[in-house]
């Protein structure tokens, strides 16, 4: 997906904002953990997972204390596979998660279903002590019982509306915008 | 806008609860995103500014939203000095005449106390835009405002308030509204001439917000999310050797940038003068020109919310 297939209708976070944004939540994680000792990251694809890089650089850096990061492939706990093809599936790479504090990674939380899906999938790998979830943008519009415990922004959005995160990794510029959808 | 409560005038930060707020940022959000949605709201509506104090920018802030949402408005920056008040009448017959002409009066005035005297005669609603060393509700909305646009929270944020707190009704005006929320520390870093008064840290400690009073900038820098300058005003200070003592010894540089986080952010109400160097404007974390920009749409927000 594009930017160009969607008409674009406003910048939500800029580069700037995203690193700062990267900044804080690194800073919530270390207080709310009283550290990063049992903290793993784990992104979900296709953006989560650079994100959860990027933390986990910003948690050394606070830290000095490298900390795991693990990429989870959630294709096959979505609740929506019988209606459509996961728009990605891969394999997912895991550190140990048993006993430790996982936090999620993505870029942007809706209905919560992908969520759920993770914490699902996850579980395929150990019984973490705890999850949290941290996400670049909550847009709301949530269907099921789901909070992110770190928010980089709150976009309230309509439903109609799309919100697309481009990664320097991939798409070559950070940037969040959003598209009528 | 979710239904809250009703809003007749703006007079003082304390007025505002927090479900209100919430509502006027939701509006803020909104606006700020597609402004052209809202450009004709208020048509036919006429915004009167009257200025017994100058002050430009906030005039023009005013203004700016008034015609961004179709209104139109007409005003004087002299009022002082101009006609009726010279010939000495008084705010309250000034008001009742102008409240007859416009749908909502802006008022700055000199004096502490003047926009709760307008609002009393006025027959439209009164913002009051700075009254004295008294409040300025509207800078302190645009303030919060700004702290959930940068951090996206207001809850659990430490801020430290940096410069002339005796004198600096933003500072207090902020102060007031920061109180409603959940888990807030404020630093107060002043010289002791012009430390924050009495009265303000009593309401704090009444709503068990911890404060911490200091005079070293440099020990508060890497422990808040917020570093609110403001300008330490020559005018205030009857002895001239007691403004050269304080002048210029706060002052965000690059160097106090490596000792902040690297999320949190500077804030100033502006006019700056040498409390923040010009090298800090280029740092992401540089946030008052975004704050002034933000004014617009709170602004927006809080006309659209009193008169649509």
């Amino acid at each position: 997906m594009s930017v160009t297939q969607g008409r674009l209708k406003a910048t939500v976070m800029d580069a700037d904002q995203i690193r700062r944004s990267l900044s804080r939540i690194a800073h919530e994680i270390v207080e709310r953990n009283r550290g990063t000792h049992d903290v793993v990251l784990v992104g979900i694809p296709a953006k989560g997972d650079h994100l959860a890089v990027r933390l986990a650089a910003k948690l050394m850096e606070l830290e000095g204390a490298p900390v795991a990061v693990g990429s989870l492939d959630i294709s096959q706990h979505r609740d929506d596979r019988h209606l459509r093809e996961p728009a990605h599936r891969g394999t997912s790479q895991m550190p140990d998660v048993g006993g430790k504090v996982v936090v999620l990674v993505d870029d942007v939380i809706h209905h919560g279903r992908t969520a759920r899906a993770a914490m699902d999938a996850l579980m395929d790998f150990g019984r973490p002590q705890a999850i949290q979830l941290a996400v670049l943008i909550d847009r709301g519009h949530r269907e099921l019982p789901i909070r992110p415990d770190y928010v980089g922004k709150n976009v309230p959005t309509s439903d109609a509306e799309r919100i697309e995160v481009l990664v320097a990794e991939d798409d070559g510029i950070d940037q969040a915008v959003i598209v009528a959808g | 806008m979710a239904v809250g409560s009703r809003l007749r005038h703006v007079i003082e930060s304390q007025q505002f609860s927090r479900s209100l707020l919430e509502d006027l940022f939701a509006r803020s959000d909104e606006i700020k995103r597609d402004p052209h949605r809202f450009s004709g709201r208020l048509n036919g509506q006429v915004m009167a500014a009257l200025f017994y104090e100058p002050s430009t920018r906030t005039r023009l802030s005013f203004e700016a939203a008034m015609m961004r949402l179709g209104g139109q408005t007409m005003g004087t920056d002299n009022a002082r000095e101009f006609s009726s008040a010279a010939k000495g009448e008084t705010l309250e017959d000034t008001i009742r005449i102008v409240s007859g002409y416009a749908d909502v009066i802006v008022v700055r005035h000199n004096e502490e106390g003047a926009a709760k005297r307008a609002a009393a005669v006025s027959s439209v609603p009164i913002i009051n835009a700075g009254d004295g060393p008294g409040q300025h509700p509207t800078q302190a909305l645009l303030d919060l405002y700004t702290i959930k646009d940068e951090l996206n929270r207001i809850d659990g944020i430490r801020v430290a308030m940096v410069g002339d707190l005796a004198n600096g009704r933003t500072v207090r005006s902020l102060t007031y509204l920061l109180s409603k929320f959940k888990d807030i520390q404020l630093s107060f870093v002043a010289p002791p001439l012009v430390a924050m008064r009495d009265d303000l840290k009593a309401h704090l400690d009444e709503h068990h917000v911890p404060w911490v009073e200091t005079e070293d900038l440099e020990s508060v820098l890497p422990e808040v999310d917020v570093v609110y300058m403001t300008r330490i005003q020559k005018e205030r200070f009857a002895d001239p050797a007691a403004y050269e003592a304080v002048k210029g010894i706060y002052r965000i540089d690059k160097g106090s940038l490596e000792l902040m986080r690297k999320y949190a952010i500077v804030m100033h109400p502006l006019p700056r003068v040498d409390e923040i160097a010009p090298e800090v404007d280029a740092d992401a974390r540089a946030a008052y020109f975004r704050q002034a920009r933000n004014g617009l749409h709170v602004r927006m927000a809080l006309l659209d919310r009193l008169l649509a």
